[in-house]
């Protein structure tokens, strides 16, 4: 059974990532009073590209990095319970290696970006590298807030640390540094700084076409879904059955609504300048770490 | 002679001492001397390396031995914490040494003769402070082989001033260091010279009042600034590392500062005597020593992001890395002295780690002085907003430096990774009972993506993006197979180090376990690692059935690897899912006509609103 939900994880966040997507660009286009397109638009831009010329640079790296961002992905929601079940690989890895896993997918970005020798492409990975740096720590500190309460890293034990301890002033602190950190997690706006696409014309992907450019949307896409997931299971923890298929389902209705929340922020608010970002993230590093001080004093 | 280690030791120093009188009379002969340098070194450190393997494997740490020669008798000791540290020099000195035959070709006005009789000196110094016993006679002729050796070996390009400028400079804060450590054991009651380390722990517990604390900080402050720790590293590493060779830079960062690390080690966890008079406050020390470490990590990996100049980015880190490496010490120290039997179990998880990261320190960094020496003897530059472009001309030493830079950054499955993940989780647990380790934890992970940026820029600005000088004219290739060699050895070692960890954990558990005289002795005798610290004590207990020891620490790294190969898979079956075709195309240049380096995206402009956020912590590069 735990090496089915395995499975079953990656299935559905393979599955059901596109049609998340959908679902922003749908409420963005409401938003804006469009029409916008239809929820399944993502699923058919995938295929599209996917039979499309591939365009190459001639050195690995450009073709390497959408697969490595693409398999980082999809290794640390092999990891990561989902429908509040550990998955049989979730007792391997603790959550240093998780964070570095999700580095890892950033970090492919920005290689391909440098990789495909693009000026914009550059500036992107420049932009890209600063996010990840000032984000990470927000993520990290989650993690380590749930560690600090269990007295573990491991990973099961930290994630579901909230649900075993309750709500406390330090979860309510951090769980509004993650709120707030959101949107960058997701590069949505008004964070997207990276991509920029009336600026710096999607930054790192400006040289990508075809099945490599597919990978990275994907990837794009599944870590959007990840960082929604781990929202849900970390801090909304209550809503449960304890049937794992009852579960999933609502765990995914709650992911649904944590992507209505993402598109609204998305569609409402102007893009920041990297370096406002950069201080705005470092008010979010102030409080993230607040919250785990809390942690560690048992509030 | 192979039973006698005292023995063998005495016949590598000589060898050495031959090699410093023989070699400089090839000199002229370029290669022939690079050879023999070679041999004799390697002739050398294959018997530390055998020292090493006795002493840490083959359950033969020794006691300190008292050797004369002529009127002056100085203590050794070849117990396995020395041997690790020995065989890690050992083995860092043939890849250097190996490097340096065809490496110093490209100095054609230079004369070799200072060189070859310089490096074995260096190397017998560094082998000497490691193995001395004392902290006054032998303690002295070592450091002084170490620092003056290597002053010339910095020195080497002499006809730039600055270089000779630089070079000076460091040498007189070497000497300060060596000042400082002298006469911290001054204040001891009753010193005598030559007095074993054993002897000085005894009287230390017989002296009184302030000036235990006064002895300590010495020792502290002169293998600190040996070690590169902040801020007296920023003084000296960074100008010396960059100006020296690039085999000499590889053995300076790779080697030559952990000799202060070792320092610190053995000061403050062997020479602490608990007496009626004096009693040896771990805690206070280890939060100090700690704290110093955190800010050394942050510092020293925030100047190194701001670089442009690849040695000088290459400098900077290793005081980064000094960080970690001092920061877990100190954590170590601290905890193992609190009166916390949890924390006391964590502090050795904590050791571990350090004596780990040293190790692996070791091996990435000086892998990565030596593909940034490659760079520029293909290239004739270091300056990161020149370079780019060389994935395609220099693939070998592209891939060698890309496995180095994801070990220095701590992407699973690499050593960096192992040892860092070791540290960090050692401080985080920690924090459940005490606030400032967790958020030296959190500082040393936030750190360690600020370690990332700093190779993503050294391995992009080199190997990717655009070198508009030599995607033009082409006539730079590949170095001489004579110089991947070394490399490759070293690339090998970092995946090893990173794919069994649990091999190093159990090798340097045996290294604490026969190290006699440590505080931690008892303590990692007692304690059954395998049911315990590696399983249950990291959160994880996962254990292989059948296979006892295997624990978590062996098998996740290996697991997450898997993982990512099947996920890998599936990413490369959906790209060709669509059956489309490759096709090569050349890069859009953003509406400029043709690629110039003053239409690329220079290195100075990298990340530049986080350096303009960090400006504080100094290290900027001026236009």
């Amino acid at each position: 059974m735990e090496i089915a939900a395995i499975i079953i994880n990656v299935t559905l966040f393979l599955a059901l990532a596109p049609l998340f997507e959908g679902v922003i660009r749908k409420i963005t286009a409401r938003v804006q009073s469009r029409q916008g397109p239809p929820v399944y638009q993502p699923y058919l831009d995938l295929l599209k590209l996917l039979g499309k010329q591939n365009l190459v640079k001639g050195n690995w790296a450009f073709s390497a990095a959408p697969a490595i961002a693409l398999a980082s992905i999809i290794t640390a929601i092999a990891f990561v319970p989902l429908g509040y079940k550990a998955t049989f690989l979730t007792g391997y890895a603790d959550v240093i290696t998780v964070i570095y896993l999700l580095t890892l997918g950033g970090v492919a970005v920005l290689i391909g970006a440098l990789a495909s020798k693009n000026t914009y492409a550059v500036i992107g990975a420049s932009r890209e590298m600063i996010t990840i740096i000032m984000v990470e720590p927000v993520l990290a500190m989650t993690f380590i807030m749930g560690a600090v309460k269990v007295k573990s890293l491991g990973l099961d034990a930290s994630v579901f640390s909230i649900a075993v301890s309750g709500y406390s002033w330090s979860v309510a602190v951090m769980l509004a540094a993650f709120l707030l950190a959101l949107q960058a997690f997701v590069a949505r706006q008004p964070f997207d700084i990276a991509e920029a696409e009336v600026e710096i014309l999607e930054g790192p992907f400006i040289e990508y076409s075809g099945p490599n450019y597919a990978l990275f949307k994907y990837y794009m896409m599944l870590k959007q879904m990840f960082y929604a997931a781990l929202f849900v299971t970390m801090f909304v923890p209550f809503l449960r059955t304890g049937y794992y298929f009852a579960d999933l389902g609502i765990q995914l209705a709650e992911i649904f609504g944590v992507f209505v929340l993402i598109s609204l922020i998305g569609s409402t608010n102007p893009r920041f300048r990297i370096d406002q970002a950069v201080r705005y993230y470092a008010a979010l590093i102030v409080l993230s770490l607040a919250a785990v001080g809390l942690s560690v004093y048992g509030l | 002679m192979f039973s006698d280690l005292y023995g063998n030791l005495l016949v590598a120093f000589a060898l050495l001492i031959i090699s410093a009188v023989v070699a400089p009379f090839l000199a002229t002969k370029r290669t022939l001397a690079g050879w023999l340098n070679f041999l004799m070194v390697a002739a050398a450190s294959v018997i530390m390396l055998g020292i090493g393997y006795e002493t840490v494997f083959g359950g033969n740490s020794l006691p300190s031995k008292l050797i004369a020669f002529g009127p002056v008798k100085i203590y050794f000791l070849l117990d396995s914490f020395a041997g690790f540290f020995a065989g890690v020099i050992g083995f860092m000195a043939i890849m250097s040494a190996f490097y340096s035959i065809a490496y110093m070709e490209h100095y054609p006005d230079y004369r070799l003769r200072s060189y070859y009789a310089n490096f074995p000196i260096f190397i017998a110094g560094m082998f000497g402070i490691v193995t001395v016993d004392d902290l006054s006679v032998g303690f002295t002729i070592a450091w002084q082989m170490m620092t003056i050796a290597s002053f010339f070996l910095v020195r080497f390009e002499y006809k730039k001033a600055e270089n000779v400028r630089n070079a000076n400079k460091y040498l007189v804060l070497m000497e300060i260091a060596w000042a400082l450590i002298l006469a911290g054991t001054v204040f001891i009651s009753n010193f005598g010279i030559g007095d074993s380390v054993h002897e000085l722990a005894a009287k230390l517990g017989a002296t009184t009042g302030a000036a235990p604390y006064i002895v300590y900080a010495l020792i502290f402050l002169g293998f600190a600034f040996k070690a590169g720790v902040f801020p007296l590293g920023q003084l000296w590493l960074p100008d010396a590392h960059s100006i020296a060779p690039s085999p000499i830079s590889a053995l300076l960062s790779g080697v030559m500062i952990k000799t202060g690390i070792y320092g610190i080690i053995r000061t403050f966890f062997w020479m602490v005597p608990h007496t009626e008079t004096f009693h040896f406050d771990g805690t206070l020390w280890g939060a100090i020593i700690a704290s110093i470490g955190v800010v050394t990590l942050f510092m020293g990996t925030a100047q190194s992001m701001k670089q442009s100049d690849a040695k000088r980015l290459l400098a900077y880190s290793s005081i980064g890395q000094i960080g970690y490496i001092t920061m877990a010490v100190g954590a170590a120290l601290f905890m193992f002295s609190s009166n916390n039997e949890f924390l006391k179990l964590v502090s050795l998880v904590a050791i571990i780690g350090a004596v780990y990261h040293i190790l692996n320190h070791a091996v990435f960094k000086g892998l990565l002085f030596l593909s940034s020496g490659s760079v520029l003897y293909a290239t004739g530059t270091k300056d990161l907003n020149r370079l780019g472009g060389l994935i395609t001309i220099m693939p070998v030493t592209a891939v060698i430096a890309g496995v180095a830079s994801l070990s220095i950054s701590g992407v699973p499955g690499f050593s960096g990774f192992a040892s860092k993940w070791t540290i960090v989780s050692s401080s985080l647990l920690a924090g459940s009972d005490v606030l400032f380790l967790v958020i030296f934890g959190i500082v040393a992970l936030f750190t360690s993506a600020l370690t990332l940026s700093c190779y993503v820029k050294f391995f992009g600005m080199t190997f990717t993006s655009t070198g508009t000088e030599w995607t033009v004219q082409k006539d730079i290739k590949e170095v001489p197979a004579i110089m991947l060699a070394p490399k490759i050895v070293l690339t090998a070692l970092c995946l090893v180090q990173g794919l069994i960890p649990f091999f190093y954990y159990q090798a340097i558990i045996g290294i604490m376990q026969s190290a006699k005289g440590s505080i931690m002795f008892e303590a990692f005798r007692s304690v059954d690692f395998d049911n315990f610290i590696l399983s249950t004590a990291m959160g994880v207990s996962v254990g292989v059935p059948g296979i006892k020891g295997l624990t978590l620490a062996a098998a996740f790294p290996v697991i997450v690897l898997a993982v990512f190969a099947g996920a890998f898979a599936i990413a490369a079956l959906l790209r060709r899912s669509g059956g489309s075709e490759e096709k090569l195309t050349t890069t859009w240049l953003c509406g400029y006509q043709e690629l110039s380096n003053n239409n690329r995206y220079k290195d100075k402009n990298m990340f530049a609103a986080l350096k303009n956020v960090l400006r504080w912590t100094g290290g900027n590069v001026k236009d």
